[in-house]
């Protein structure tokens, strides 16, 4: 089996939105990266057209760890034509031409939701050299590489490398944790447990977010995938000693039982 | 020797409803637990409500109390945890030094003495009118403090007076990344108002009704003068003690939130 690797990717920004399979007005995002949302991403960095195949990428298999799960952000999102004209409408006319609305309508309203802040390791499994050349492509994209939306560039470096074929799970619990030094302070403890989600043929979740073609002309159906949840704990690389969670902590002497965290006014009479 | 004393009440016992909701009959209580009656010593109590599941009364006495009456008629007696704890203060008292900061918390009752209060009382008018003797003004009205800045103004002025001082927030407390002001900002009081009521209970039935505007302070202290401090660890702050006001109990300084 050593024609299988994993490529490691971080997917971090400001704004990201994995939008999965959202319609019209309303378009949402999951909480984590979809599946359709990465492949895009790796299509993108290759150059590939909208037309060209992906059946390579699909069926790559895809691990996601939340190091940093952000908080979500609606966007109210306004859309008119800049000329005063009326929006188009969906009819056509006989030129295969967009009517205007009737009534005529200017403004246009969307909802539109994003990820603030959030932190992803993505790990992604397949044949050797065609990861070698993702991972090629990752550190230099032929297209921009956005995270679920165009306005949603990524920031730090995307790669973190190509590792050895494993386990899925066991990557994602040997990378080390990739959340932003305000989230590290926030963590206390030498341990962090992180919700992960990894592809499984025997997973109980069904995903719908594997995409068939990314061509614009039929739009994209998307498939579905099993995927399985599961919890990673790694290490926060706070000191043991100081973030209180040892036993041997130099602050042992505070009655544990019971005490109240914030304060105990028995503490200090040495009991 | 002082003793401070932690009793845990069962909040589903009539006898512990009854105490909870005046602390008129709560101050009866704790006054029993001490056998040398009629108490001439000063006994501070506080009815703690940092933990909501649980209804707590510390007590600080000079003599050694016993809670069993109490326990028995509003607690859970001979249950595990039921057990009132009763600790010596002293090594608290000889851990004061100067400069040495400590975790606190204080319930207290904030108030100000005015002259000229806008509605007085018949009573008052009269206390007003007539000057105790030998003196050249009448004592002024007590008024509640009633907004957060007059509370905390008060608690600063009070911490002077008692020996302590209460250093600014932590530095280590930035603002997130891209977002540091221009101005550098004023660091603030390690010191937030946790909790802010009205006591509202009477001393008998049909009798006067009594009003008591609480505050409860929790931060961060440092010592200046450890003799003030003592004093004031042992004989409380502001008035409205015997209901509960004025206990400032102190804890070890939480350790800092480790940085990566």
């Amino acid at each position: 089996m050593t024609d299988q690797a994993i490529l490691v990717l971080r997917l971090a920004a400001p704004l990201q939105s994995w939008g999965g399979p959202s319609r019209y007005n309303r378009r949402e995002t999951l909480p984590q990266p979809t599946k359709s949302g990465v492949l895009g991403l790796l299509a993108a960095a290759e150059g590939r057209p909208r037309e060209a195949s992906i059946a390579d990428l699909v069926d790559l298999d895809m691990g996601v760890r939340v190091d940093q799960p952000g908080t979500l952000l609606r966007d109210y999102h306004t859309v008119s034509d800049h000329r005063g004209l009326a929006l188009p409408s969906a009819k056509v006319d006989g030129k295969r031409v967009q009517k205007r609305t009737t009534p005529a309508k200017y403004t246009g309203v969307t909802q539109r939701y994003y990820l603030q802040d959030a932190v992803f390791v993505v790990a992604l499994r397949g044949s050797a050299p065609l990861l070698a050349g993702l991972e090629r492509a990752v550190r230099h994209p032929a297209f921009p590489l956005s995270l679920g939306r165009r306005s949603c560039p990524p920031t730090g470096r995307v790669s973190l490398g190509l590792h050895h074929d494993a386990d899925l799970t066991a990557v994602l619990g040997t990378v080390p944790w990739e959340a932003a030094e305000h989230h590290r302070r926030r963590i206390r403890g030498s341990e962090v447990t992180l919700e992960a989600t990894v592809e499984d043929p025997a997973g109980e979740v069904l995903a719908a977010d594997v995409p068939d073609t990314y061509d614009l002309k039929t739009g994209t159906a998307f498939g579905q995938r099993a995927v399985r949840h599961l919890w990673v704990r790694i290490p926060t690389g706070h000191d043991a000693a100081n973030s209180g969670d040892s036993p041997a902590s130099p602050a042992s002497d505070i009655p544990a039982a019971g005490a109240d965290p914030g304060h105990d006014p028995f503490a200090l009479l040495g009991w | 020797m002082p003793y401070l004393s932690k009793i845990a009440l069962n909040p589903r016992r009539r006898g512990a409803v009854a105490l909870l909701a005046n602390p008129h009959c709560l101050h009866a209580a704790v006054m029993n637990g001490l056998a040398h009656q009629p108490v001439t010593e000063r006994v501070l109590w506080r009815l703690e409500t940092n933990t909501p599941h649980r209804a707590e009364i510390l007590v600080l006495t000079q003599s050694r109390p016993s809670w069993q009456g109490l326990v028995e008629d509003a607690g859970w007696p001979g249950a595990d945890g039921g057990e009132p704890l009763i600790a010596d203060y002293s090594p608290l008292l000889h851990r004061v030094v100067e400069e040495q900061e400590f975790a606190f918390r204080l319930t207290a009752n904030p108030v100000q003495s005015v002259l000229q209060p806008s509605k007085p009382s018949p009573e008052q008018n009269r206390r007003l009118a007539a000057p105790a003797d030998g003196r050249r003004w009448p004592r002024g009205v007590r008024v509640a403090h009633r907004t957060t800045a007059q509370q905390l103004d008060w608690l600063f002025r009070q911490a002077k007076r008692h020996g302590f001082t209460i250093p600014p927030v932590d530095p280590a407390a930035a603002p997130a990344p891209g977002l540091e002001p221009d101005t550098p900002p004023v660091p603030a009081p390690a010191v937030s108002l946790v909790s802010r009521d009205i006591l509202r209970f009477r001393k008998k039935q049909n009798g006067p009704r009594v009003t008591i505007s609480t505050a409860t302070f929790q931060g961060r202290l440092r010592v200046t003068d450890a003799e003030a401090l003592r004093t004031a660890l042992l004989n409380g702050i502001g008035p409205a003690k015997g209901y509960g006001q004025g206990l400032l109990t102190l804890a070890p300084v939480p350790a800092a939130v480790p940085r990566a």
